[in-house]
């Protein structure tokens, strides 16, 4: 077994989708529980994720250094970083959550949900709709039933921006 | 590889179920299972509606068994096609939908309707329990308030028993004012030690105070000894204050069966004239947010079981299919998906009534009867 001791860290590639590597130190994709187990029963030191594209895979990697920095002293420092870290558009967000999903990187994961989330929370339906970019297709009789039904959900505060 | 913002479409369904279930206001799930039919299918397929309600309002899923519900409350499947296991999802979804928008919505102070008893009385009926429904102290000239019997013990404790506007109610604030002998030496206030509240059910029909005298003690433990308790407060020091002294719970309480109680616990003053001590209170209020009136709660037997009915606008009783579990055995929901048009038609018949509802024989004359 290597020793930490020594001053001799590991490094290992990452090869994006587009076949952009990345070198960084093992330690850091230890986050990774798909990748700890790949580095820790394969003792591989490149791993090809054609999945992921490597704009992605450069903000994955950016969380995971922070991440790696954490202490108790820039804890509000770090929350900046994730609050920017999900403040991407929305295609880019959910490829990241898709790649994070892959990857188990636990925490990370629930975050980015949130973050999805809070793209849908106090919105109106035609803003949801907008901001993921989707059709209606029922007709205006099943609208107007929904709004019956439910007129509370429908009704109040709600943001009708798509930002 | 393009793809579009629709998550729901391509993300793995316990993905965009994470993502959904991160949302805490039901209402924000009603608003998603209109943005299309797809995510329509998605929110009531996984009951999402019904998980969010469960996580908010944690007491519903140790009483309430929307097996009961189903046994009593049948959709109407009226074409071969439609499988009852889908119109089952579907009314769990407005039914729990409903109900998080009815517990969310406004807050009231009138939870309290009318009284059930007093555990004892002075003199009946001009100290009843039925003033202390009245919010001053005074009605005309005269005094209103309840007031104890004496005890040379201090620590005999008492108790008033209400009925709720509801019969599924969340509770988050008691408020109680001590009521001052304004006609009294020394105008003494006969607050308590210290209060606690306590909600349940009963599944004996249980008369409110009557205006034709005392009850008997027997009679009246009796009466008590029907009701199942399914939460007791803290108990809350009070102060010997002519105030309205506000308790707020700790977590709002979801109080299913609509009978209340407020414990005053110890007594603190003395009556001059007889050197007996006495407790006295001129009002209580309780803060809440009763359920929709649309809702009816039936409590079925001592173990708390209860069926939750839903009497849908003008419709009030419908046609009664019996709903029964091995019938049709349906395709998975996934299914559904190369078959749009035929559920989204029933949705369509749901809403608009051909569909839904209402049960057990007996259920009109229930809805205006106590409990």
């Amino acid at each position: 077994m290597a020793s930490s001791t020594t001053g001799e860290k590991k490094i290992l590639t990452l090869k994006g989708g587009d076949n952009e590597e990345f070198i960084l130190e093992e330690s850091l994709v230890l986050q990774s529980e798909l990748l700890k187990n790949m580095v820790k029963e394969e003792r591989v030191s490149s791993i090809p994720l054609p999945s992921i594209k490597s704009k992605t895979l450069v903000k994955i990697i950016e969380y995971l250094k922070k991440h790696a920095e954490l202490t108790p002293s820039n804890k509000e420092e770090f929350k900046n970083f994730e609050k920017e870290f999900v403040n991407v558009v929305l295609e880019e967000l959910l490829d990241i959550t898709v790649a994070v999903n892959y990857l188990k990187i636990n925490g990370l994961l629930e975050f980015c949900c949130q973050a999805v989330a809070d793209r849908i929370k106090d919105k109106s339906v035609e803003a949801v709709r907008k901001i993921f970019r989707i059709e209606s297709d029922f007709t205006p009789e099943e609208e107007s039933e929904f709004r019956k039904e439910t007129p509370e959900a429908f009704e109040g505060d709600l943001d009708d921006t798509t930002n | 590889m393009e793809r579009c913002g629709d998550f729901v479409q391509w993300f793995l369904p316990d993905m965009s179920i994470k993502i959904l279930m991160c949302l805490e206001d039901p209402s924000d799930l009603v608003r998603v299972s209109a943005v299309s039919t797809s995510w329509r299918q998605f929110v009531i397929g996984n009951g999402l509606c019904k998980h969010l309600c469960l996580r908010r309002f944690p007491d519903i899923s140790s009483v309430a068994n929307m097996t009961e519900v189903k046994n009593t409350i049948v959709p109407v499947v009226s074409q071969p096609e439609k499988s009852s296991e889908w119109s089952s999802l579907e009314w769990d979804h407005r039914v729990y939908a409903f109900m998080a928008q009815g517990l969310s919505n406004c807050t009231r102070k009138d939870c309290l309707i009318d009284a059930i008893l007093a555990s004892s009385t002075d003199n009946y009926p001009e100290e009843s329990i039925l003033n202390t429904l009245e919010p001053s102290d005074r009605v005309g000239r005269r005094a209103s308030y309840w007031s104890s019997r004496g005890e040379s013990d201090p620590t005999v404790p008492e108790t008033l028993t209400y009925k709720l506007i509801s019969k599924l109610c969340l509770i988050s604030e008691f408020h109680v004012q001590p009521f001052q002998a304004y006609f009294q030496f020394g105008f003494p206030i006969y607050s308590a030690k210290a209060v606690r509240f306590r909600v349940g059910h009963s599944n004996v029909k249980i008369d409110v105070e009557s205006d034709n005298g005392h009850e008997s003690a027997a009679a009246q433990g009796s009466l008590l000894d029907k009701i199942v308790w399914t939460y007791t407060s803290p108990a809350f020091p009070m102060e010997q204050e002519n105030s309205l002294q506000k308790f707020k719970l700790p977590e709002p309480v979801l109080c299913i069966g609509g009978v209340l109680q407020v414990e005053l616990l110890g007594r603190v003053q003395r009556q001059e004239m007889d050197g007996q001590y006495y407790i006295c209170v001129s009002h209580v209020q309780v803060v809440g947010r009763p359920l929709l009136p649309a809702f009816d709660v039936e409590i079925l037997d001592e173990s708390g079981k209860w069926n939750l009915k839903y009497y849908p606008k003008e419709n009030l009783c419908q046609s009664r299919t019996k709903f029964s579990e091995g019938e049709s055995s349906s395709p998975r929901l996934r299914s559904f998906g190369s078959n749009l048009r035929g559920w989204e038609q029933m949705i369509l018949n749901t809403l608009l009534g051909a569909g839904a509802v209402v049960v057990d024989d007996d259920s009109d004359e229930e809805l205006g009867g106590l409990f």
